[in-house]
């Protein structure tokens, strides 16, 4: 190991962790943005729209993202759109990410039992109190860890992102191999840098669902 | 409770330390049954490692010497699946081009079957490195930085850079960039290294794969693709729309095969067929049965090299 080499390295590894993470945070709101609305409206079983988000989350969860993103970066501009890598990179996730934050929340909604609105309706809550004060807070608390293990395998996907020309971490390291072969070092980085961006994720996701399970009725 | 509770970690944690201690111990006895058995296979191994150990430093050679390859019966040769007409697969599945056509006759004259290992541009050092391949035929050229660490056998073939663009919007000197202008590259070649080297202001693209890189470039992501010039030469002619704004960047570079650093019994024989292959004028044949379609007979002595003598 040069610690020369690895000093020279820093600077590079540094701009690939901010975009990488620039653009795996960006893609994760994103997600679970689309998640939540997506898991809405199949719990609420909104017609038409329900059977296309079925489509969609089927597709998208049965494709490699490399996939997807072939699609969106070197498809659609033959079809005459033009979107930036980075854009291209930030949809991706978001599309790949909204379908695995529908499915966690969709199950975090029908975990919670049919007894619980049924008893809320007899004591006279209304339907929309039913569903914001006794069902939505218990299905988010049940949800998070199955969101944090989505959010951290989002920002691992990110390391496909060289098929479309983004400097993101891996493509840093393997292009650094291929320039001057320093393999070690650059291994050695990717790691570490890996481990910086998801070390402190996986440290807040434990956290928050030691939190947040007080939510959860008769644990 | 908390006493309690330590001490049924402090147990737990015993009793996996002597679970493990039981296994190791039965491990290791089976291992030696099983060296005992092994030791006929083993015998011609151990031979070599000791004559390795005594030359080298490194004990584990990441390398198959000659009469191992010839032994084993098969030789994995690294070449490009998507670099047409150089190395690529064609619709039958089976691996085809100039330089699969050397790696053809090289099996054929060892004597040994030929197993294709599909390389990207920035892992051909690896794979000599880690021993995943016994020999680099992938339109490597040759550069210093490249020979600190492989060994490369004498040149079959002659190369320089070139830049290709949109015949819309002819790229013609690198010095004419705006700011906005990216020029792809692909990640790993000698085209990279040189416009890091020599343009640093330059935006680069840069993608993993010959397939993307063209892919992108059709689409116009970036102004221009600066390649081998064989290569750039060889999109020009058979797609439509594209001119060679800059046929020749750089220092004049050959092709060669590599082997891992240090891999002498092949790396003499290797030197030794290319010279028997030159003297038969084998790459002209070689040209004119892989790259006379694409390039015509112009570019056949400029591109091709026959060695006829040792160095």
């Amino acid at each position: 190991m040069n610690w020369n080499v690895i000093r020279e390295y820093l600077p590079l590894y540094i701009e690939a962790l901010g975009l990488t993470v620039k653009i795996g945070w960006l893609g994760i709101i994103l997600s679970i943005a689309l998640g939540l609305v997506c898991a809405l409206i199949l719990y609420f079983k909104v017609p038409l729209l329900q059977v296309i988000i079925k489509i969609y989350i089927e597709l998208f969860r049965n494709t490699p993202l490399l996939v997807q993103l072939f699609f969106l970066y070197f498809g659609l501009p033959k079809l005459g759109i033009r979107i930036t890598a980075q854009t291209c990179g930030i949809l991706g996730l978001t599309l790949i990410g909204g379908s695995y934050m529908t499915e966690t929340f969709r199950s975090g909604l029908s975990a919670i039992d049919s007894i619980q609105s049924e008893s809320a309706l007899s004591l006279g809550m209304k339907k929309h109190q039913v569903f914001f004060y006794v069902i939505l807070p218990q299905a988010i608390s049940i949800s998070i860890p199955g969101f944090m293990a989505n959010i951290i395998f989002l920002l691992k996907e990110t390391s496909v992102f060289s098929a479309i020309s983004l400097m993101d971490l891996m493509f840093t390291a393997k292009d650094l191999i291929g320039l001057e072969y320093k393999t070690i070092e650059a291994l050695f980085l990717l790691v570490v840098f890996y481990l910086i961006m998801l070390l402190p994720v996986s440290l807040l996701g434990t956290y928050i669902e030691r939190r947040v399970r007080y939510a959860a009725y008769g644990d | 409770m908390k006493k309690r509770f330590l001490t049924k970690i402090v147990s737990g944690i015993s009793a996996v330390v002597l679970a493990t201690g039981a296994l190791t111990g039965c491990g290791s006895s089976d291992s030696s049954t099983t060296t005992a058995n092994n030791a006929d296979e083993q015998v011609s191994e151990s031979v070599d490692t000791t004559e390795n150990t005594d030359t080298a430093e490194e004990t584990s050679a990441n390398y198959r010497t000659l009469d191992e390859i010839k032994e084993s019966g098969v030789i994995n040769i690294g070449v490009f699946s998507d670099k047409s007409p150089f190395g690529y697969v064609d619709e039958n599945g089976d691996y085809q081009g100039y330089d699969v056509y050397l790696a053809e006759r090289i099996g054929e004259d060892l004597g040994v079957e030929i197993n294709y290992v599909s390389t990207e541009a920035a892992s051909r050092i690896e794979y000599l490195q880690t021993g995943k391949v016994d020999i680099i035929l992938a339109n490597f050229t040759v550069t210093e930085e490249r020979a600190e660490e492989v060994d490369f056998a004498l040149p079959y073939m002659n190369v320089a850079l070139g830049v290709i663009s949109h015949d819309d919007n002819v790229v013609t000197s690198l010095d004419d960039l705006t700011e906005d202008d990216e020029i792809i590259v692909i990640s790993g070649t000698t085209a990279e290294t040189y416009l890091e080297k020599e343009y640093p202001d330059i935006k680069l693209q840069k993608y993993d794969a010959y397939a993307e890189a063209k892919t992108a470039f059709e689409n116009r992501n970036g102004i221009a693709w600066a390649n081998d010039n064989t290569e750039v030469i060889a999109f020009s002619i058979e797609n439509e729309g594209y001119e060679v704004g800059i046929p020749s960047l750089g220092s004049a570079d050959t092709i060669a095969p590599a082997v891992t650093k240090g891999n002498e019994t092949l790396l003499d024989w290797l030197n030794e067929e290319l010279v028997s292959l030159g003297n038969e004028n084998f790459f002209h044949a070689d040209y004119e049965a892989t790259l006379l379609e694409t390039y015509g007979s112009e570019y056949e002595d400029t591109l091709v090299i026959e060695n006829t003598e040792l160095p």
